[in-house]
Order: C-alpha cells, then structure tokens, then sequence
C-alpha cells in the first residue's frame, strides 16, 4: 500500500485545523471513515493522498437517534437499532458482509466512490490497459466502457444506503472550514462517476436528520446480487409511500445501483399517485423506472438484465401497496 | 486417590511417565483402542461385510481405520502455528517482486534494468536470460520458463523478477525496470485457435500440428459406431460453453528459497507435487537433484492450482542465488489469477443417443478447450475430458474429438476433478433430458445401464468395484425422490447427478516406465516405541499425513499419537508422485500398509519368541500381542518390539506400491486408466426464481463410493466441500473476460466463490464398495464427489423452470435470458404462467425397473464370486461379456484416427485434424 501520513481528529475544529495546515504546505488528503471503500482502493494505488484525516475519534459524528444519525454511524449498529425507521435499518443490514459492516459507517456509505470494472483494479491492471478517464494517471485516456467522448466517467453507485435515505425525505448536513450548510439527500449527488456528489473542498457530511413525519412511510428496499453476502448492489430499489384511504396518498421511488448516482424517480411516481388504480399502477410503475434507467457495461451482471431486474425489484418492493 | 488406572494414557506429560515401563505389559489387557465394531467379521469382528472380506482385513486392529479422526495436523491450523509458504522466515531474508507482462502477446525486444539496480536496497535483478531451460509438469510438453526468453504470453507472465530488502524497494525496482515489447496480435476466442496463426504462441518443431495454436488433439472412436444413429429412438444434442473457474484456494502462492554454504538450495513452497519442482529446479538452475531439497510448507489449499512447478519457484531460486541472501515471494490474489492452472473454459458438444430397449446406443462428445497460455497438464486434460465420461454406463458405442489450443490467458490446468467435469456435466444433463424423451424415470435409467463390478468399459479401463447402484437407490430414497421429481410446483425442482473418478493415474507422468514405484513409506521405530514415517506424500490439508498415520497406527495396533509423520523434505522423504489425481489414499496407504507389515512381522516373532506361541495364533491389540484364542497370554507391544530390536538396534522397513498392468494397447490407451475409480450420485434439490432466473440451492444429497472410509469424517468433508466447490462452478464462479481479452476479475470480489448464505444443506451418504486392491478397501474421495453436483443442479433447474442449460455458471442474467425465450416462444407473457416439466411413465418404465433389478442380482453375484469372469462392455447389446468387443465383431472398432470422410466434415474440435504435423509435410 502507498504511504499515507494518519491524522486523527478528536474534534471537527480540530480536524479543519489539520486541513488548514495541510493545505498551507500544499498537500492533499482524503477523509476516511471506516475505511471499507477507501483503503482497498489505495492498496491498488487508485487516487491516493499523501495524507488520511480519520473521523473515527471524533464523538460528535457517531450518534444515533429517530431523526439523527451521525455520519460516523456504524452500518452493523444501524442495522441493530431498534429507535431509527426499519427500512434504514434493513437497507444497512443488506450492505456488504457483517464484518464489513462493523466497520462501514453511513457517512462512507453515502459518499461511497463509483465502481467500474475498468477502473477497481490494481495499478499494474489499470496500466495494462493504458488507465481510463477516472484515473488517467497523467495519461489523458478514454473511458474505457464509452470511449471516444473523454469527458464523462459512467462509473456505477453502488451504495445501498442512498434510496431508502432520499425517499424518507432525509436532509444531509455537511460541514468545512468555510461552514455549515445543508441539502436535501436527494440533491446531494451529482453526475458524473468523478463528481459523483456536491461535497466541496475540504468539506466533509456530519450526519443526517429525518423529519419528523418519517415513521408515516412504509415500504421496502429491494436489491439485486449476485449472491447473498458481500455484493455490491446490482441494482436496487426503495419503494415508499404513505397509506391512503384507498391506496397510497403519498408515493417515492429511487434507485441505486444502476447509473453513476442513485436517482429519485418523482415523476415517474407522481404519475402513479395521481391514477391509482392497484396492480395495473404498479405494473405500470416498475415499467416506468425500468425505461428511466440506463445501466452501462461495468459491474457483474449484464446491463440488459440489471435494466430488466429493475422492474422485477420495483414490483417486488411495491408488494406492500396491494395491502392498503 | 491413586494415578495408576488411568495411566493408560500414551501421552508424555512434563515430569511424569505416564507410559507402562517399558516390557511390563501395562495395567489393562486390552485398550479402549480395540473396538470390536470395527473388526471386520471375517476376524470375528462385528463389522459387517455385505461385499465380503478384503485382503487386509487381518490386519486391522480396530484402532483407527473406520474411526472418525480429527486430522493429525489440525492442531497446528486451530492454534495458528502451521507456517504456510509466506510464514517460513529466515534470517537476512530479501523479498522478490515480478516484473510482468502488460500485453497478452508480445515480442520482449529490450530489457533495461539499469535504474533498478542503482536504486539503494536492490540486491539482485534476473531476467530470462539468467535461466535458458525450459521446464513444465509433463515431460512432453516443457514449455515454460522462469521468465520470458522471447515472447511474453499472456497478461502476467513473467518478465524479470527483483530481489531487496524490502516490499517497497522491490516495488519500487519493479517500476523501474523498462520493458520494450513489440505487441502481437493475441488470441482470446479458444475457436480461433485451431486456425492457422502467423505467430503460432508456441512452437513444438518438428511435432508442430499445422501453423495452428492446437497444442494437443485426440480422436476416439469405439464400439458399434456405425450404427448408433440408425438405432437410436432418442437423441440429446447440446453445445456447452463452459466458462473457465480458478481453485480459489486461501493461501496465494508463497516461496522462499536459501542456498546454504556447502552450495545446496532449499526451497520452501506450498506444493502439491514437491517431486517435479526438485526435477525443475534441476533442469533450469542446472544443478543435480541431490543439490536441492524442496520442503513443503503447510499447503493452505491446492485443489490442482499447486501441482505444477512453477516459474516465481524458479525465480526465487535464481535471485536467492544471484544474492547470496534467501529470498522469499509471496503472490496477491491478482497474482494467483495470473497463475492460475484452473479448469479450462471449454466448448462441449454432446450428443447422446438411445434405442427402444433404453440403452445408451452412442455417445458422441467433442470438446475444445482453451488451454490459455501454456501446456501445463493439458495433454492429459485433452484425453480426461473424453475418456472420463465412458462410464458407469455401459455403451454401445463412443466417439471422442478433442483439441486443447493455446490462447493469451492465463494458462489452464488441472483442477479438482480434472478433465472430468465440464463433459461429466454435459453427459449427466443429455441423459435427463434422454430419459425425459424416452417418458422413464432418470434414476430408473441409470439403474438399467450399469457395468457391472470387475468389468472393463468400452475404451478398455480394468474396472473393479463399484459402488453406483448403492449410490442411486441411496440418494433416491434420501431425496424422497419419488415424491417429488416433476411433483413440484414451478420454481422448485429436484435433479439428479453421477460421477466417475480416478483413483490414482495408473501411468506415472515422469517415470522410466513401469519399475519404479509410485508410492515409497518408510518407517523406523527406536526404542521408544514411537514410529516414524517417511513419506514423500504431500499433505494438502486433504489429510495424507493422517491417513498414512492411521494405516500404519492400524496394522500396528497402536495410537495415533504413538506415529509422527515426516512429509515436508525430499531430503528426508521417500520420492512420492505426489497429490494429483487422487492417488494418494490408494497409493502411499498400499504402500504404508506394506512397510508395517514388515515391522508387524518383527514384532510378531518376538513375541512368538517370548511366549513360544505360534505366530499365526498371535494377534496385535492396541499396544499389546496375544494368543487369538487365549487372551491372557501375550507380552506387550514394547516389550516385543525391544525383543525385535536385538542386535540389530531400530526397526525400519520400507514399502512401496505399483500399479498392476492394464488397460488396451491403442494410442492413449493409458490415459484415465486407473487401480481402482470412485463412484457417486448426487441429488439437489432447488429454487428457481422465475422472474429474476437466480437459482438458490436448498438441499443436497450426497453419496459417494469411496471403497472404505478410512476416516469417515474427512470423507464427509471432502464431500461437503466438493459440492461448494462444484456450486460455484455451477452457479456463480467465472474468469469474467473483457472485450480486449482483460481478465475483469482477478479479485475474491468479482470471482464469486459462494459465501455461507449459498451453501445449502449437504446429507453426506457414505457408500463402501470395499475395493479389494484398495488399502483396506478405500479409493478416493477427494476428487470425485465434486462432478455430480453441477449436473444435478442443471437437472433441478429443468426440473423447476423446464430449461434446458447450457452454459455455465447459471448466473440469474444467463438462465434469466433462457426464460425470456421461452416466454417468447410460448408466446406467454410472464415466466410465472410457464409451463411445469411433467412425466408420465411409458411402457419402457417397468422394462426398465425389471433390468435394473436383474442387474442388481447380477452385481452382487460378481462381488461374491470367488472367480470373476471377464466383463467386456457391450454385453448388454448381445455381445459376449468374455470377449472384447473388437475381437468378436467387426462392427466394434478401435480408432484413434479419423478418416478422410470425417475429415471432410469435422466437429468443432475435431477440426484440430485438419492440421497436418509438420513432420508429416516434410518429406
Ligand atoms: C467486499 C466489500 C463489499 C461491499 N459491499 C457493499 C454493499 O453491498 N453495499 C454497499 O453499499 N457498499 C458495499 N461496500 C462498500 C463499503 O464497505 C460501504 O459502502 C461502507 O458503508 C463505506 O463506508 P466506510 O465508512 O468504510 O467508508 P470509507 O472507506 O471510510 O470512505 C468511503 C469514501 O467516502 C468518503 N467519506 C467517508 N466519510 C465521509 C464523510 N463523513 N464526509 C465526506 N466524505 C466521507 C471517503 O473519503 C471515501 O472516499 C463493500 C465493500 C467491500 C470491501
Ligand atoms: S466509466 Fe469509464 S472513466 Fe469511469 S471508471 Fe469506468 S472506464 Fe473509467
């Protein structure tokens, strides 16, 4: 693994302070979290900083309640909480592996990096095929699964915990040296695979609220893999509503998986709400994401069928909606 | 309370002597040790013998054999304190790191490696240049060497390598290294591979097949072959694709290498076949064998991918010696990828064929392989691939094409199950769906088409026990079979899988033909009543250690912890062919089993001595000889053996064992043939998801015919292992190729080993056929159970979908991409209103009920028949069993050849014979 000089934080200030002086002698870093995403990824030598700012020791960040769940949460606790909305807690215990999930926190969930076959390789791999866009390496190369464009990196989000966050109508609060602000979860990601989300230099998520409404919605977390433990999502999707009298009043679809960021479908649900008519809605739902989705050649399963599977999790994860 | 009745503990405690003094005979006159449910009744034992008795059966003591036994090793692994290859550590040691190969074919036109040798830490560089000689595991095919001569192969082939003081140093010097390649055109498709090439990847001289990559090709024919087209009622055809699997073993490879001062190299190294490394090392280090003592190291898994000799092997030796310092190279897992030696992607076509009587007219199989991009065992494979799949079932005629080609990946070799699997799947798959055509019931079917024990199969294998008659009514009436195969809903299905496995290769790959042994023990006791054993069997953590223990601990009638195995050095081991093929339980327990009949002999005629009891009334009990009939007389096991050692000091013998002569004279007759081959039958039982086509495994059960279980509780390991192993071939485990022939995953991410949640629940049945060759009747387990998982699968999954598979793994976008079809072709417009594979018997159901129990009389007869005559296969077509079928018919041919008119219309890989041999153009 390269080198990398460890700081560890006890404090957010304390942490910018770090930051201040890295940036004073011109040195990058990266911030690290439970290091499940980041580390493997510095052993193969892909974008690494000389420096790693953990935010392990800093307390403020691990906190875990109805509407607030610090950044530092460790996935294994929120899947163990019995206080926080369920689908939260299941869409955490489907992540990865339970070791693995010891360790992964939701902050590194939600900021988790893209994934690409041409691109989670080691170095050696990557430099047999002369690097590709996300990690050029000075080279200036293409991206491997859509070349000839040169701008765009359609590496895959392949985190679990985004769909279920942004349909609860989650707020994500992030912090730097310049300041506090916060966004809605849904218009935290931003395109493209390198972008990926709105985080600024320097700044970092602190943790999340939930409003207060949340325990309204029901639904289900539906995933596609490969097999039943360590998988990264194939595709996933979060189906929630609120009960009506006769079917749901209020109705909210995103995806993961399948494109660079997860997506919130509100058209596409809108749509639904407004002519509900039970199972030929949600038949017409699952079609409608699946057509909204365009899942490109980088992960395990072929696209077509990660498109198709789609509709197939929509369906399933809409089950619930018959039992109004 | 006094120690004294329990001191008939063997274990030497700190400060005590728990041991009897010496000669005294100890406090009881039999030990627990002796249990009389393993004495087989032909000693007047309890231990029934439905198939008879067994030559070693006087020998057993009840001690051991039959016991479930915890590993003799297994309390170095649970504690942490078994050092694999990267644990060795020795003084001074340097670490080397591989310069390799970013293009899968190449021209190396310069090496530079002056910047890494002025960096500070380096202590030595080596390229091809510094070893010229050219090595591989079969003799006939030395096409490797430690780094590239001329051209690199594959992505991950071997350039140079570096040795320095540290990891990073010697990264560093690896990115240093400048390496001018000239790219070639590479081969990724294995189709492309028999066509001519203008840069053939290898080049064999003279033996040459055209200017093609075709590296090895085997044509078959046998049988009635002319007429098992015409005389067929039911036809399977199905073209396979395969794709290829790695070991996925724990350990990656790990080698340190030290030349001592006196100028002798050891090499440290997990390997399955430290025999062949000692003979390479020789041959590219340049050095006489006697130089060299390789030391195997705990092996943290094999399954085949540690048998060949291997270039990083080489090169630790060359840069231990180049520095003067020991060296020691670990691989990542990327790395092991790039080794690999997995089982090759194949493309199978099968064609199976049966007639009105229900009996397999023909079986016609053609498969190409893809070697990647060296020979390794693919010679072999190419044969395995056809011969293995000529039984249990008794034919009316078999046509094998074969071809292996070279192509730019990492090059394939023997796995677990080698050759036999990928064309035992498609063979196993064709019968269901023959059985289904024919309206009779799959286990039926096979029931009324087995040879039958000691007989021979249609390419002239010598057959002696077999255990698959047992093994089908067993898993059927474990499954509940006949309640539920084309009962349940759609979704759910129920399949059937056999298999048929070598018990050790009968020819030896390296061997001056025929003398020498294929397994040596030696065995020494001293005074202290221990015994040591020497072997050269290398333990794999598939338990030789403890089985060579537990024969000898048997015929001696003593306590396993009495015997120490020594296995790890060529300097202190009898040469052993090592563990490949499933040998090792059949060959080196024979030949275990003869070295203590030796020191059984000793001890039984001092004991004579002492008592003035004839020898033949004397039997061993656990630490303890005595009159067979009169109990009381008899002298203790030390005091005997200090009888033995007068004037003469420690016992030793030693003993071997060679395989009989057998098998037909045509070319390539050898190959497959065996002392003895396992049986088993397998049935799974799944859940198909129709809408997402992912296939989870419910239930498994699992029966083997291993001969004997020597060890039960390994056998049913091995069987349990086996079908994870077979599981993630079946189901999810794949090399993933990118469109430029990338290898996508060479990581234990993206190469999906199932975890536990896919695991499902596995019935081990153990079935004993007593092999009367075999060491106390045992064959193999190690290999053979895992071929009938994959077919049972695909049979489940046509069970409960009513798809036919065809490739593997059956991953949910492959079978789910079936399902669409089908739907289409149905016009019907979900998966979940498809239609359920159904069965109503046809008449041919109770003929066939009525010759699978004749059949069954018939085999029994033979197993207790004192004399048993010949069994040729055909007999069940209206030949004479006595006579090959060859001598009796010229309908019944042998060819190896093929002729001009299949020639003007090869199969696949049988257009491999379109090549000529440069040799044969010539002139
Ligand atoms: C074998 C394996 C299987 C996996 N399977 C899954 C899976 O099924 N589903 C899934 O979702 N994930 C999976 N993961 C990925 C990963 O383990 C999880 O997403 C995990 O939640 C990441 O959290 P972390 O704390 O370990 O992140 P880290 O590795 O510490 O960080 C990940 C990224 O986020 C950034 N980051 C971390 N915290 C913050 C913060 N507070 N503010 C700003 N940036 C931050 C880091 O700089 C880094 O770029 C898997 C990983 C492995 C190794
Ligand atoms: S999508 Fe393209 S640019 Fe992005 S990681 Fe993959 S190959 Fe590279």
């Amino acid at each position: 693994m390269p080198p990398f000089k460890l700081h560890t934080p006890s404090s957010l200030d304390e942490a910018f302070e770090i930051v201040n002086i890295l940036r004073e002698q011109n040195l990058d870093y990266d911030w690290v979290a439970g290091g499940t995403d980041l580390i493997p990824n510095y052993k193969w030598h892909i974008n690494t900083k000389s420096n790693v700012i953990s935010l392990s020791k800093i307390e403020e960040l691990h906190k875990i309640s109805k509407n607030h769940i610090g950044a530092m949460a460790r996935l294994y606790d929120i899947s163990q909480s019995s206080e926080i909305h369920p689908l939260i807690a299941k869409s955490a215990s489907l992540v990865a592996s339970v070791m693995i999930r010891r360790s992964a926190t939701l902050g590194g969930n939600i900021c988790l990096d893209t994934r690409c076959f041409w691109f989670n390789q080691s170095e050696e791999w990557r430099e047999s095929i002369d690097y590709c866009h996300k990690c050029d390496c000075g080279t200036g190369a293409d991206c491997r699964v859509i070349p000839n464009q040169n701008t765009l990196c359609v590496a895959t989000y392949q985190a679990d915990m985004a769909p279920v966050l942004m349909c609860l109508g989650t707020t994500i609060h992030m912090s730097s040296p310049e300041g506090n602000r916060s966004v809605p979860m849904k218009d935290f990601f931003k395109l493209d695979g390198i972008t990926k989300n709105i985080l600024l230099e320097d700044e970092l998520v602190t943790h999340i609220t939930l409003p207060d409404d949340v325990f309204e919605w029901e639904g289900d977390y539906q995933k596609l893999t490969q097999r039943d433990s360590w998988d990264f999502p194939e595709a996933g999707v979060a189906v929630l509503w609120k009960k009506g009298i006769k079917g749901p009043s209020e109705l909210r679809v995103a995806t993961t998986g399948i494109e660079s960021i997860p997506r919130f479908h509100s058209e596409e649900s809108q749509k639904i709400i407004e002519t509900w008519s039970g199972s030929d809605s949600i038949e017409e739902l699952a079609e409608s994401i699946r057509k909204s989705v365009k899942p490109v050649l980088n992960t395990w399963f072929q696209p077509s069928y990660r498109r198709k599977m789609v509709k197939v999790l929509s369906r399933r994860a809409s089950k619930g909606l018959l039992e109004i | 309370m006094s120690n004294d009745d329990e001191m008939v503990g063997y274990r030497q405690q700190p400060g005590k002597l728990p041991f009897s003094r010496p000669g005294s005979g100890g406090k009881n006159q039999f030990s627990q040790l002796r249990d009389i449910q393993l004495i087989p009744e032909s000693q007047g034992g309890k231990k029934l013998q439905p198939r008879g008795s067994h030559r070693h059966d006087e020998l057993i003591s009840g001690t051991s054999i039959g016991r479930p036994t915890a590993l003799v090793d297994s309390k170095w692994k649970v504690t942490g304190k078994a050092n694999y290859g990267d644990d060795i550590r020795l003084n001074n040691e340097l670490i080397g790191k591989i310069v390799r190969s970013p293009h899968h074919y190449a021209r190396v036109l310069s090496i530079d490696i002056s910047k890494a040798v002025e960096l500070e830490g380096v202590i030595a560089i080596a390229t091809g240049a510094d070893a010229q000689n050219s090595f591989g595991v079969l003799p006939v095919t030395k096409d490797e060497h430690a780094m590239a001569i001329e051209k690199v192969r594959h992505k991950g082939d071997l350039v140079a390598c570096v040795a320095a003081i540290d990891e990073s140093t010697a990264l560093e010097a690896v990115r240093l290294i400048e390496v001018e390649y000239e790219v070639l055109d590479s081969i990724h498709d294995m189709r492309k591979g028999l066509d001519d090439s203008k840069y053939p990847i290898h080049d064999r001289g003279q033996y040459h097949i055209g200017e093609s990559n075709v590296q090895k090709r085997v044509f078959q024919e046998f049988g009635n072959i002319s007429e098992m087209v015409p005389n067929s009622i039911a036809n399977h055809k199905s073209n396979w694709l395969f794709a290829g699997v790695n070991h996925g073993f724990t350990e990656p490879h790990a080698v340190v290498a030290n030349w001592d001062p006196s100028g002798r190299l050891t090499l440290y190294t997990p390997q399955q076949v430290p025999h062949y490394v000692h003979r390479a090392l020789a041959d590219v280090l340049e050095i006489p064998m006697h130089q060299i003592n390789v030391y195997r190291t705990f092996v943290g898994g094999g399954f085949g991918g540690k048998s060949d000799p291997f270039p990083h092997e080489m090169c630790a030796a060359i840069l231990a010696r180049k520095s003067g310092r020991p060296v020691r190279i670990t691989f990542d897992r990327e790395e092991v990828f790039w080794v690999n030696r997995g089982r090759h992607p194949s493309r199978i076509e099968m064609d199976i064929h049966a007639d009105s009587h229900g009996r397999l007219c023909g079986v016609q199989t053609d498969a190409l392989i893809d070697g990647g991009a060296f020979a390794s065992f693919g010679h072999v494979t190419t044969y395995y691939n056809g011969v293995l799949h000529t039984a249990p079932y008794e034919l009316g005629s078999f046509h094998y094409t074969g071809a292996r080609v070279w192509t730019n990946k990492p090059a394939s070799g023997a796995m677990r199950g080698h050759g036999a699997v990928n064309s035992r799947c498609a063979v196993e798959v064709g019968l269901d769906d023959i059985a289904e055509q024919l309206s009779v019931d799959p286990i039926t079917f096979r029931l009324a088409n087995l040879l039958p024990p000691y007989s021979a199969t249609i390419t002239g294998f010598r057959i002696t026990s077999i255990g698959m008659r047992e093994c089908l009514e067993r898993v059927k009436i474990a499954s509940d079979w006949d309640n539920k195969f084309r009962q349940l809903p759609l979704g759910h299905g129920i399949g059937i899988g056999c298999g048929f496995f070598i018990s050790g290769s009968g020819l030896p790959i390296h061997w001056d033909p025929n003398k020498f042994p294929h397994a040596t023990v030696h065995l020494k006791i001293d005074m202290d009543g221990g015994v040591t054993i020497h072997t050269g069997a290398a333990d794999i953590g598939q338990g030789s250690d403890t089985v060579v223990a537990q024969s000898v601990a048997e015929v001696l009638g003593l306590p396993l912890d009495m015997i120490r195995v020594r296995s790890r050095e060529t300097d202190t081991s009898p040469v052993d062919l090592g563990s490949y093929s499933s040998r090792v339980t059949f060959m080196n327990a024979n030949a275990a089993i003869s070295a203590a009949m030796e020191i059984r002999k000793d001890l039984l005629k001092a004991a004579s001595k002492i008592t003035d009891t004839e020898m033949n009334k004397l039997v061993i009990g656990d630490r303890r000889i005595f009159d067979k009939k009169d109990p009381a007389v008899g002298v203790s096991y030390l005091e005997a053996l200090h009888k033995a050692q007068e004037d003469r000091g420690a016992l030793t013998s030693s003993g071997s064992y060679r395989t009989p002569p057998m098998g037909r004279a045509h070319k390539g007759a050898a190959a497959g043939l065996a002392p003895a081959y396992s049986f088993s039958a397998y049935v799974a039982e799944v859940k198909v998801d129709m809408e997402t086509g992912q296939t989870k495994v419910l239930e498994v059960w699992a029966a083997h015919d291993c001969g004997k279980a020597l060890n039960p509780l390994s056998v049913k390991g091995q069987i349990i292992g086996s079908c994870h192993m077979g599981l993630g071939q079946v189901l999810s485990e794949e090399m993933k190729y990118g469109r430029g022939g990338e290898l996508l995953n060479p990581d234990l991410l993206d190469y999906k080993i199932p975890s536990i949640h896919e695991m499902p629940k596995v019935n081990p049945i153990i079935v004993e056929s007593n092999d009367l060759e075999g060491p106390f009747g045992a064959k193999e387990a190690g290999e053979g159970p895992l071929l009938p998982i994959l077919p049972a699968v695909c049979n489940a999954v046509y069970d409960a979908s009513g798809i036919r598979v065809n490739e593997l793994p059956i991953t949910g976008d492959r079978l789910y991409k079936e399902i669409e079809k089908k739907c289409k072709k149905l016009k019907i417009n979900t998966p979940l209103n498809l239609p359920n594979p159904s069965l109503e018997h046809s008449d041919l159901q109770s003929i066939l009920e009525i010759r699978a129990s004749k059949h069954s009389e018939r085999d029994m007869q033979r197993i207790m028949a004192e004399e048993k005559t010949p069994y040729h296969n055909g007999a069940l077509f209206g030949m004479d069993p006595e006579i090959p079928g060859d001598e009796q018919d010229s309908k019944w041919e042998i060819r190896v050849v093929p002729d001009e008119e299949y020639l003007s219309n090869p199969r696949l890989a049988g257009s491999a014979w379109r090549h000529i041999e440069r040799r044969k153009r010539e002139g």
